[in-house]
């Protein structure tokens, strides 16, 4: 599609333009789904499985019936719609004979306040015969190992597809035979024995990174009510109201049509809440009591209970001549699905095998079933876990051959054109561009002579390491509507959940794309009932697809507004442009209509003048990748194994930044939960038991303002031939590169490779004294 | 959380009162920065809890010549940022400055921190390297323990189910005194210590005249490294000596292996932070 | 369980209430006040999202029990503003584009306001040690601190004033 243009500039795209609600926002005056308390409203509890493995032998609910602000009290047995095999964690609404993670919710009460619901789980008592759990993956994929699905559980990888618009070939991937691997996949291309036998450096490592949550601040929640037409309305804390929609209505065999999902004010997401989690069951409660139904997760349910990103193992072999030619390169990959099926398989093997020119490649992948729970994405799936393996793998290959890293980088890195390893070719894409910039910044450059300048401090050592990244970015159809009001503003609905503040920029896309201020436009997200069917607020592709919608649907509104105002004025088409809400003929600026004039026309009594709605309702074909470097400065102290980080940069190609403002928000952010996962976060589970050993903020932990320096962050724009004004996603590519950055600055400050995260600071000063 | 009844005594006499006629299942509240997260995780289950944010004795803060009264449920941030505490007794104010973040410290109490008795309480180490006392309050009146004898185990401490601590008395070091508290977390704020040590010393005639370590973390309660203690005491204190100390410390230590740390890289932190803090603490001593 | 009454003083306005003895200041504040503005985010007070000040002092809400809060005088994030003008610290978040999803703000703004209080011109390791107690996953802290020590003298004037 092309982009528009105008004859002048509106205030519209490229602007740093806060986003409006923000005022809403500062004062505590927007609403969340725990700020919402129709009258009458009960309050849900689950009671949640103990033990990882188990068999339900009986459940005695009668003394919490019994119990005096106890409105229900739920098994699955009062389900009868629930499959025995749940195909996916969202029809695992309550377990019916068997329990799959310490967890799993067995029974439901709602009840007149939280703290009655919570003493009449007390009041329950559930018969279990505990069974022999499988906790670690690679234990798991054994012969012998206890089954976690029931036979023939089929691998989902439909979230895959949305997020990163990758596929691999229908040999490559398919459920294995072995028990409680689910998926398996292997991309090849030439010899790799040969290629190995060929180089004169070969380096193998084994890369872990623990499960991990996506960290949203505001717990799952959703309020459920049903009206006497049996239509069932959720608000909802979601990342995608239609996706909310459908699983729901695939749980509990309704049709779509008579549930209309509101999507609340959403407190963070980041695929956290893409999948239904507590919808199902809180609307059962509803249902079955006839009240407003609320559910909020408490913390320790999101950690024990929740969706967290897989565990990840990745052994990685590399062959290289000594002059830094790429020889073969072999890897397996272990994802770690926990109960139910639900990584991105695909994700991990491109960025292995295709980041770089790989002459020879074989990488295998299986997703594997543990008694855990199950998993979701977490802003860009696969990608930071993967990455950490191929940066830091390249990191050392470049140290061993005292080649610089950046330089080494550079030569092997992928371009447009060059084939992925599913043999699609890479689309335009700004890698190079982004790992220039790096290679150029001062903090860079200035690396050696800064880790020098440290002197004799002590037990203190500095470092400096970098690492390049990104996301393919999602893909998903969506659509728009543009109408112009009888005033000469304009309205533009979508079903786009606002979490980032991406409203904003799509108010400054219709106003670039129409040719009005941005301050003439408002842009309302619509529930499941009122909106044009959205994709999900993730992928990275809000802008890039409903932006796309909206840029359309504005571009056909302004079509539709000329046309009237060429039949007004009785002029052609081709002449007439808009400027300052006004039609104009060009070079005739006394001959003119208002926007106002048109919008009013067309609600006119007896008006044959047609209100003008632009709509849009676009598909998309072609990926948008976008690419990410980060580079670190840090000071370890040698003894304690504290990692400072003193420095970060973030370099991003965003194609067009359509809100800087907002971009920058997300690379900070995205670069943050990306030193998270380098340095602090970890779900750590019992490997006897299942439990998680650390449920809560103390022990899961996220890093503090205190624990952090400013985040720079450098902006380029490698336009998107597809994008929106050329503009590419923005959220995920953050997430990416920094805990190979961190690994590899650590390398840089104390000779200590650390393949396994986070890099406590307990695995530093273990590595140090190792070396001695 | 479950439901309880909460009393709200005005006195201490109140409070024992309530404390004597209590039901089973009685919990004292000051803070609650311990208390309620624990009520809410099913932990506790009381039935009645006793708020003490009425009773004026617990929240006292006195300093003399002969040394420092701090009523149980005095805030750490009072404790963090008073200057009596800050001059006289500066590992008091660390360790208080440590705990949780502005938000909690503005609610946690000495008193709860050590009454609530985790191994890893931080205002624990620096009381019992000044020699504190535990003064308890009951039905037959008051009672002083020394706090290195103040913890029995894991969360249990000496007080009986009709007692409340209500004020931890720390002698005035004397002279030529320093002290200072230092603990290992993963991050800077919001964290519990892995590894924490407080070194308290004296010196006289150029040598060590008392020297006093406690450890968090790496037993079922707050301890003494006793041994590191004696190696110092007479001795002029060089950085090969407290070298020899902090390896004696590391070596008595018997720290358990969990999700936070590793027994291995305990041993190795006792030894680290008793140098640091020995060092830290005679700079202060010399001062 | 019979309710109590609590007394207290919540922005400005003395208060008089009925609560749940089990009930806490964050529970009391948002169910019986409609002051949702404080979230609870983890309620064992490891997030800062339930900030309020007691007495001028940022604490964690989900930690005290409401009755605690008897006699005391409460400031929510409702109270920051002043009669429809923003605090400049609000105002500056917003225009240093600080929101994301907005989850943590109230509470951030608390601690942050707390912080002025204290301290009028902090440098940047004060002004993040003073929301260290405050998890963001958003935005990453970066513009926050920007935003505080911009709002910072104007907050100072505001309270000479």
């Amino acid at each position: 599609m092309s982009t528009m243009k105008t004859t002048r500039d509106v205030k519209g795209v490229g602007l740093s333009i806060p986003r409006p609600d923000g005022p809403e926002k500062v004062t505590g005056r927007v609403q969340y789904v725990a700020d919402i308390k129709p009258r009458g409203m009960l309050h849900a509890k689950l009671l949640r499985s103990p033990h990882a493995h188990a068999r339900i032998l009986r459940i005695d609910t009668s003394r919490a019936k019994a119990f005096p602000g106890v409105r229900a009290v739920i098994t699955a047995a009062d389900i009868p719609q629930l499959k025995k095999k749940a195909p996916t964690r969202a029809h695992a609404v309550l377990a019916i004979d068997r329990v799959v993670f310490v967890g799993q919710p067995v029974v439901a009460v709602a009840a007149d306040e939280l703290a009655i619901a919570e003493e009449a789980l007390d009041l329950i008592a559930v018969e279990y015969q505990v069974l022999a759990a499988a906790v670690d993956p690679v234990a798991s994929m054994q012969p012998g190992a206890p089954p976690v699905a029931e036979a023939g559980t089929e691998a989902d990888t439909s979230e895959a597809l949305a997020h990163s618009a990758v596929a691999l070939a229908k040999s490559d991937t398919g459920p294995s035979k072995a028990v409680n691997i689910s998926q398996q996949a292997r991309v090849q291309r030439g010899d790799v024995a040969k290629g190995f036998a060929e180089s004169d450096v070969v380096i193998e490592n084994t890369y872990h990174v623990p499960m991990v949550h996506q960290g949203y601040l505001e717990p799952h929640a959703v309020l459920a009510e049903w009206d006497t037409n049996g239509v069932l309305t959720l608000w909802a804390s979601t990342q995608g109201s239609f996706n909310t929609r459908s699983e729901v209505a695939d749980v509990l065999e309704i049709p779509e049509n008579t549930i209309r999902v509101i999507p609340v004010e959403c407190g963070g997401g980041f695929g956290g809440k893409i999948r239904a989690l507590c919808e199902p069951i809180t609307a059962v409660l509803a249902r079955v009591t006839k009240r407003p139904v609320r559910y909020v997760m408490t913390r320790r349910e999101e950690l024990e209970a929740g969706m967290p990103a897989p565990q990840v193992i990745i052994r990685l072999k590399t062959g290289v001549k000594k002059d830094g030619t790429l020889m073969a390169l072999e890897a397996d990959t272990i994802l770690d699905s926990g109960a139910f099926s639900g990584t991105v398989l695909a994700v991990s093997a491109v960025f292995l095998g295709s980041m770089y020119k790989w002459p020879s490649f074989d990488i295998r992948g299986s997703e594997v079933l543990t008694h855990k729970p199950s998993v979701a994405a977490y802003r860009a799936p696969g990608a930071p876990q993967t990455i950490f393996a191929i940066e830091s793998q390249m990191e050392q290959i470049a140290r061993t051959l005292g080649l610089d890293p950046v330089a080494f980088r550079q030569r092997h890195l992928i371009s447009e054109g060059d084939p992925m390893v599913n043999n699609q070719p890479w689309q335009s894409n700004g890698a190079t561009e982004v790992l220039k910039r790096i290679a150029e910044h001062p903090l860079w450059k200035g690396r050696a002579e800064w880790v020098k300048s440290n002197g004799a401090n002590g037990s203190k050592r500095r470092g400096v390491g970098m690492a390049i990244g990104g996301w393919l970015g999602g893909l998903q159809p969506t659509g728009a509507t543009v109408r112009l009001n009888p005033d000469g503003s304009v309205s533009v609905l979508t079903g786009q959940v606002d979490i980032a503040g991406t409203n904003i920029a799509l108010a400054q896309i219709a106003a670039s794309a129409y040719g009005i201020d941005v301050d003439k436009i408002r842009i309302t997200t619509g529930d499941t009932d009122t909106a044009p069917m959205t994709g999900l607020s993730a992928g990275s592709k809000t802008i890039y697809t409903v932006g796309s919608a909206v840029l359309e649907a504005a571009q056909d509104a302004r079509r539709q507004t000329l046309e009237i105002a060429a039949a007004e004025m009785e002029a052609s088409v081709h002449d007439l442009e808009i400027e300052d809400g006004r039609v104009v003929v060009r070079g005739v600026p006394d001959r003119s209509i208002t926007l106002a004039q048109i919008g009013k026309k067309g609600n006119l009594y007896m008006s044959k003048v047609q209100p003008v709605l632009g709509v849009s309702r676009p598909a998309f074909t072609k990926q948008a990748p976008a690419f990410a470097a980060q580079l670190a400065r840090i000071e370890v102290d040698t003894e304690t194994g504290e990692v400072t980080v003193r420095d970060f940069v973030v370099v991003q190609d965003v194609g067009r930044a359509i809100n800087p403002l907002g971009v920058e928000g997300q690379m900070q952010g995205g670069s943050v939960q990306s030193l998270g996962m380098a340095l602090t976060e970890g779900l750590l589970f019992d490997p006897a038991s299942g439990r998680l050993t650390n449920p809560s903020l103390l022990d899961y932990r996220k890093l503090t303002a205190a624990d952090l320096p400013n985040i720079e962050t450098i902006i380029v724009e490698v336009p998107s031939p597809a994008g929106p004004f050329g503009a590419r996603g923005v959220g995920e590519p953050p997430i990416v590169p920094a805990p190979a950055a961190i690994a590899n600055a650590v390398q840089d400050a104390t000779g200590v490779r650390i393949t396994e995260l986070p890099i406590s600071p307990e695995r530093v000063a273990l590595g140090v004294l190792a070396q001695k | 959380m479950r439901r309880f009844e909460l009393a709200l005594p005005e006195s201490l006499d109140d409070c024992l009162r309530l404390l004597a006629e209590r039901g089973p299942e009685t919990k004292l509240l000051a803070g609650g920065t311990d208390l309620l997260p624990q009520m809410k995780n099913g932990v506790l289950m009381p039935k009645r809890v006793i708020d003490l944010s009425g009773v004026a004795r617990v929240k006292i803060l006195e300093s003399d010549a002969k040394g420092l009264r701090i009523g149980a449920a005095v805030p750490a941030r009072q404790l963090e940022q008073d200057p009596r505490v800050r001059a006289g007794y500066v590992s008091v104010a660390e360790s208080a400055a440590l705990v949780g973040s502005v938000q909690v410290r503005n609610l946690a109490t000495v008193g709860g921190n050590l009454c609530n008795a985790a191994p890893s309480a931080d205002m624990a180490p620096p009381l019992v390297a000044l020699e504190a006392q535990a003064v308890i309050a009951g039905p037959h009146g008051e009672r002083r323990v020394a706090l290195s004898d103040f913890f029995t185990g894991v969360r249990t401490t000496v007080l009986g189910p009709d007692e409340l601590l209500v004020e931890i008395v720390a002698p005035a070091p004397g002279p030529h005194s320093g002290g200072s508290y230092i603990r290992h977390t993963p991050r800077r704020e919001l964290d519990i210590a892995v590894v924490g040590v407080a070194s308290q010393v004296t010196l006289a005639n150029g040598v060590c005249a008392k020297a006093r370590i406690a450890l968090a973390a790496v037993a079922p309660t707050p301890v003494r490294a006793t041994t590191a203690e004696a190696a110092l005491e007479g001795r002029p204190l060089t950085p090969e000596l407290i070298e020899r100390a902090a390896e004696l410390a590391a070596q008595g230590a018997k720290p358990i292996s969990d999700q936070r740390g590793s027994e291995d890289f305990r041993r190795h932190l006792v030894r680290i932070l008793t140098r640091r803090t020995l060092t830290a603490a005679l700079a202060r001593a010399g001062a | 369980m019979a309710k109590q009454v609590l007394r207290s003083t919540i922005n400005g306005e003395p208060v008089e209430v009925l609560v749940q003895p089990y009930e806490t200041l964050l529970d009391a504040l948002r169910e019986e006040l409609s002051l949702t503005g404080p979230k609870e985010g983890c309620g064992t007070g490891d997030c800062g999202a339930c900030t309020v000040h007691v007495d001028g002092k940022p604490v964690a809400s989900c930690l005290m029990l409401a009755m605690q809060a008897r006699g005391r005088s409460i400031s929510t994030i409702e109270g920051l503003s002043n009669n429809g003008t923003l605090h400049p610290l609000q105002d500056a978040f917003v225009r240093h584009g600080v929101p994301q999803c907005g989850f943590c703000i109230p509470g951030v703004l608390m601690a942050a306001a707390a912080l002025l209080a204290e301290n009028p011109s902090p440098t940047e390791e004060e002004i993040r040690y003073g929301i260290a107690g405050n998890l963001c996953r958003c935005t990453g802290y970066t513009t926050m601190i920007a935003a505080i020590a911009e709002a910072a003298p104007a907050t100072a004037a505001l309270r000479r004033a």
